[in-house]
């Protein structure tokens, strides 16, 4: 049998993949900095903790002690730790804002499917140490800026699951029927919701709203709408926190409610939300509130980066073959230079041009090989009595020349 | 996207997974219903019938999942067994009431021996129920008769649909616990649902009508 060369759901990226991979996580880090958010590092390689809320699909090592490692699988347990560690008064409750954002690799160990890798990078932030409207309200506007600024057009769901374990509370719902029924919810599955309040006897005003939850979706209206029967004060205070988080914003449009998000990952506890775009059917950030169970006040979210860079393929898609050449795009601010000579290189180099080293021995080969690496100019050593830049050959027909004259002013500048 | 892009020309608003079989004819009886004709083609191999703003992806009932959680198809319509087999996530907010089973436990009539190993093509729903009951069988994948196992004494059970019991009765087969019941579900992608919803909601509240009559 022939072995894959890397294992299932693990990939190599191409430049052009790489490229824009860095150029996203670059708009992101600076949309985040901007906020005020800084940017920190945790490591890769983590203690194995059974109660880590991934530790079932962690992928998992033995150190040389003996003890068993695990990859990361999600960054905000890690970002807790960090949090837990370097602000231990934070940790212990007490009110400060503090900001941070991350980015790298986390690893699943599940089942490679279709369209699911096990290594994917991450980008995200945790905004820690305060518990307000105001403070869910800063992440969902980021979470809607982050996937403008990649291009796309966002529509954000947002939730808040303490609603459903209100109503599950005031109903009497028995815990070992509370996973099934959020599931239920969760799917909007609503056959399925019927028959287990029905079968596990549920009467009353909380046990009408279970079956109502699931279609509770759509705008602001539908939390008026939970308002009119709430049953218990806590249910009150879950939509009371929603309709706060909607007032913060002046432009709604992008976002919608649904009462039924119902079944997120373990450690969240209020709030919570992700983000959309349209002709795509995946989801390409998730968030939420988890006050009380990693950290005392603590929400975030994180944006799986290999979604959207295939969102925003895909909604590149109709223009392709099309009369943009966007191969060629851009290229003109930033020109592809191979050089046989060095110091003329530095110069251009320094003045943040790229200029790729050639390594053939003489002109001839010089210009095949840079024609092969796609080259817009080569340049080649002056000779006795020429003016510096005179060797500077441009390789492609209808080059810009605006873009010539730069180069050559910039090889011919003072102090050569 | 490859098979949408090229031929099919611009994205119709709803992509529908259906599955082949007799479920199709019922899904596209109840589609018409709410006012969503597509034409079937005269070619019995088409894989996509188009109608005005819909087109139909038609495929194995397994794959329905798989076309609607990725956002190829909007929604879809499949068995609730195979949903819970594929550990769905998917949105399935109207049981459409045709395509009713029984996902079941089986056995010889009168077996009373231990259940060491369970044949199904159910592996996952059969691991789960057995794990529930506390058994340690083993379970073995079949892709179809599963009956057969249980005849030929490839396994001592084995956990399959059940719509009649015919086929039960003429092999001498018993019911001996029901494990799911199953019906057509309208599936809609999470995506979808919140992105068109101005469309889907009120498609949703119409096939739910319609199923409530039929």
């Amino acid at each position: 049998m022939t072995r894959a060369p890397l294992p299932e759901g693990i990939r190599f990226l191409d430049p052009e993949e790489a490229a824009a991979r860095a150029e996203a996580v670059a708009t992101l880090r600076d949309l985040y900095r901007q906020w005020g958010y800084l940017r920190v590092e945790v490591p890769a390689l983590e203690r194995l903790e059974p109660d880590h809320p991934r530790a079932s699909k962690a992928f998992k090592l033995v150190d040389v002690g003996g003890s068993v490692l695990a990859l990361r699988s999600d960054f905000t347990p890690a970002l807790a730790r960090l949090v837990r560690t370097a602000y231990p008064a934070v940790a212990a409750g007490e009110e400060r804002p503090l900001r941070f954002s991350y980015d790298g690799l986390v690893w699943h160990a599940i089942d490679p499917e279709l369209a699911r890798g096990r290594e994917f990078t991450q980008v995200g932030i945790e905004l820690v140490g305060v518990s307000s409207a105001r403070a869910d309200a800063e992440l969902i506007h980021l979470a809607r800026e982050s996937v403008r600024a990649l291009g796309l057009t966002p529509r954000v769901e947002v939730g808040n699951p303490a609603y459903v374990t209100a109503l599950f509370d005031a109903a009497g719902v028995p815990d070992g029927a509370r996973g099934g029924l959020a599931d239920a919810i969760d799917r909007k599955d609503q056959s399925a919701v019927i028959a287990l309040v029905e079968g596990h006897g549920l009467r009353g005003p909380a046990a009408d709203a279970i079956v109502e939850v699931p279609d509770l979706y759509g705008g602001p209206e539908v939390v008026d709408e939970a308002l009119s029967r709430v049953p218990t004060a806590a249910a009150r205070r879950a939509l009371e926190r929603l309709a706060g988080v909607l007032d913060e914003f002046e432009d709604q449009g992008d976002l919608m409610l649904d009462l039924g998000m119902a079944r997120r990952l373990s450690y969240y506890t209020g709030v919570t939300f992700r983000a959309y775009t349209f002709d795509f059917g995946q989801p390409l950030l998730g968030g939420g509130r988890y006050d009380g169970s990693l950290l005392p006040r603590a929400a975030g979210f994180a944006l799986g980066l290999g979604r959207v860079l295939a969102a925003v393929e895909a909604a590149r898609e109709p223009f392709d073959g099309g009369a943009v050449d966007v191969s060629t795009a851009g290229r003109h601010a930033d020109p592809l230079v191979a050089s046989l000579d060095d110091a003329a290189a530095r110069r251009l180099r320094a003045a943040g041009v790229r200029v790729v080293r050639s390594v053939a021995d003489e002109p001839a080969a010089a210009r095949a090989e840079a024609v092969t690496m796609g080259a817009d100019f080569l340049l080649l050593p002056a000779h006795a009595g020429e003016r510096p830049g005179e060797r500077l050959v441009a390789l492609r027909e209808g080059h810009d020349h605006v873009v010539e004259q730069r180069l050559r002013s910039l090889l011919a500048a003072e102090g050569a | 996207m490859s098979e949408g892009g090229q031929a099919g020309g611009q994205r119709p608003w709803l992509v529908v997974a259906l599955p082949k079989g007799r479920v199709l004819d019922q899904s596209l009886a109840m589609l018409k219903d709410v006012g969503l004709a597509v034409e079937v083609p005269k070619d019995p191999r088409a894989l996509r019938y188009e109608g005005d703003g819909v087109r139909a992806l038609v495929m194995r009932n397994a794959d329905v999942p798989t076309y609607v959680d990725l956002g190829v198809a909007d929604a879809g319509v499949v068995g609730y067994d195979v949903l819970l087999e594929a550990g769905s996530r998917l949105y399935a907010p109207v049981d459409l009431g045709f395509g009713r089973c029984r996902i079941s436990l089986i056995r010889p009539r009168g077996a009373t021996g231990p259940v060491r190993r369970v044949a199904s093509k159910y592996p996952r729903m059969t691991t789960e129920y057995l794990r529930r009951l506390g058994s340690p069988a083993e379970v073995v994948e079949l892709s179809g008769n599963v009956e057969l196992a249980c005849l030929s004494g490839l396994a001592d059970a084995v956990v399959d649909v059940v719509e009649t019991g015919a086929t039960l009765k003429a092999n001498d087969l018993e019911e001996v616990d029901v494990i799911a019941l199953s019906s057509a579900r309208f599936v809609v992608n999470r995506a979808a649902l919140k992105l068109k919803s101005a469309r889907l909601r009120p498609l949703i509240a119409a096939l739910r009508e319609s199923a409530q009559q039929g």
